[in-house]
């Protein structure tokens, strides 16, 4: 009897025990997005207990500020994998913030905004973006600025598979919607739907052109679940947005691979572009979007282990980050090309995190290039230039 | 001591089915490779943002059951268990998962327990990993096909 009783002691203690792990307060979560101002002070967002939560460095992120809360109220926030809150900046150095809110159902969430017109101290009630109101997902929110000062915030939306589903029809993923604010975030104009059957589980990147339109890149479905990249304008007047395969992988897969792209576009128009694909081995890409055809120098710039990559452009200066994963934990490894993304040197690995990590995000100050790197110790920067 | 015991035995299974989920980290991944001692270990690896994941643990539930002597199926989620312990928990009991021994990630971001576990894998759900006796492995991700889940056993 004793004995019965010891084993069944045993079997309880680790129960409770897993149980109780489940009560630890809440680390914040890793999705964190850092942008530079005109003036040069480094802004990051993150969310912690239902806030966004905005924090600022004038000695290049050696440094936070004391946090603003975004939202005044609390509210459920999308955070982790490969959703983040968004920052970007207007004309006037206006701060923006999107994100998005996760809804009582799974796979639902509302595409989140609010601006601060006096340098993060008070910011304005978040509005939702879109009209639609169905409690489904509108969610993995991308922002930018583009050229004339306008809003432009894209998302990945289930409306079109929810009408599918309820006529029948088969439909794979989701669709890509977008819409923007003439009047500084105020109000945004009724959203329009970019293209259907798209991937609904990866980030859509955006940059700006050179013609100062905003465009998407993004991991589109083609025929059976290949799960190639699609490059759009978000155009804003006349026509509307068309988006054209970019990427030609061929990976098929009837899953979710939790992996966007990254997107830049240089002065002289050429959209340097990373992706991933599995199709055979895990590969991160670079190559230079060519819509309709396969990209020009495509080169894998990583394998097995790596994964989020960002890239950025400066003149002919081209860089790639991305975190690359071991059993000791986290590397993030840069490659940089001098000439315009023809070539590109060996990877360096310039920074290491024995916890886990967030997705890595270049940021330019005056030609000098950073990687924004949210690890579970903090939030750090790293200059790309002064590292061995 | 009779009492006691009547009333731990009473205790045991509400907080089997409450609190089975239990966390994986990297130190436990060697013990979950371990090769089965006869016929096949299926991990089967999900996470809350797949809509694909369910009806994949559904097809594998339903092999499991046919096949209940050799097959031994856990369940793992990529998912951070201290963030989110109650909406694994939930997402389980919905998907009729309850029932199968649960893991989730304990860690903040998936990468490294992705590498851990398959080294080949990039993290796409859903992932299902088999391992055999004979020490032999299989990793395919993505909803499986009729063809892929007859190849399994």
């Amino acid at each position: 009897m004793r004995h019965l009783l010891a084993i069944l002691l045993c079997l309880l203690s680790p129960l409770a025990l897993a149980h109780d792990m489940g009560q630890m307060a809440k680390a914040p979560e890793l999705g964190a997005s850092a942008a530079f101002d005109s003036h040069g002070r480094l802004w990051v967002v993150d969310a912690v207990d239902g806030h966004v939560r905005l924090r600022h460095s004038d000695d290049d992120g050696h440094s936070l500020s004391a946090p603003i809360l975004v939202n005044a109220q609390a509210e459920r926030i999308y955070a982790e994998g490969e959703n983040r809150p968004k920052l970007a900046f207007g004309p006037h150095d206006e701060i923006y913030v999107s994100w998005s809110q996760p809804r009582a159902k799974p796979w639902t969430g509302f595409v989140r905004f609010a601006r601060s017109l006096d340098g993060g101290a008070h910011f304005s009630t978040p509005i939702t973006v879109h009209h639609d109101r169905a409690e489904i997902t509108h969610r993995f929110d991308a922002l930018a600025v583009d050229g004339k000062g306008r809003i432009v915030i894209a998302w990945i939306d289930k409306r079109d598979l929810l009408a599918a589903e309820a006529a029948k029809k088969p439909y794979l993923g989701a669709a890509v919607y977008y819409s923007w604010s003439d009047d500084g975030g105020v109000t945004f104009v009724p959203e329009r739907k970019l293209v259907d059957q798209s991937c609904e589980c990866c980030r859509i990147a955006l940059a700006t052109t050179p013609q100062g339109d905003v465009a998407a890149f993004f991991r589109s479905i083609y025929g059976d679940n290949i799960r190639d990249h699609a490059y759009a304008v978000l155009t804003t007047q006349g026509q509307a947005a068309t988006a054209t395969r970019a990427t030609f992988s061929d990976w098929h897969i009837a899953g979710c691979p939790h992996h966007g792209p990254g997107l830049a576009i240089g002065a002289d128009g050429t959209r340097h572009a990373v992706w991933y694909e599995a199709k055979t081995q895990p590969t991160i890409w670079y190559g230079q979007l060519d819509p309709g055809r396969p990209p020009h120098h495509r080169l894998a710039i990583a394998t097995a282990g790596a994964s989020h990559a960002d890239v950025a452009v400066h003149g002919h200066d081209v860089w790639v980050v991305w975190n690359q994963v071991s059993a000791a934990g986290y590397s993030l490894m840069l490659r940089h090309s001098t000439d315009n993304g023809t070539h590109f040197g060996p990877a360096r690995d310039i920074a290491q995190s024995t916890v886990a990590v967030g997705s890595p995000q270049l940021l330019q100050k005056n030609g000098h290039v950073f990687a924004a790197w949210n690890t579970a110790d903090g939030f750090r920067l790293i200059a790309t230039e002064s590292t061995p | 001591m009779k009492r006691l015991l009547a009333l731990l035995l009473l205790v045991i299974p509400t907080l089997a089915s409450a609190a089975s989920l239990q966390p994986l980290a990297g130190t436990d991944v060697p013990a979950l490779l371990q090769p089965p001692a006869h016929g096949e270990r299926i991990i089967a690896l999900w996470s809350l943002d797949c809509a694909y994941c369910e009806s994949n643990l559904e097809a594998l539930a339903t092999l499991q059951r046919a096949h209940p002597k050799s097959i031994e199926l856990i369940t793992v989620t990529t998912d951070d268990i201290t963030a989110q312990r109650p909406v694994i928990e939930a997402r389980l009991r919905k998907m009729k998962m309850a029932t199968y021994p649960a893991r989730a990630y304990a860690e903040a971001s998936p990468e490294r327990i992705n590498f851990l576990l398959d080294p080949n894998w990039g993290g796409e759900t859903p992932r299902v990993l088999v391992i055999r006796a004979d020490g032999s492995r299989t990793g395919i991700s993505g909803a499986l096909t009729p063809a892929q889940l007859q190849k399994i056993r």
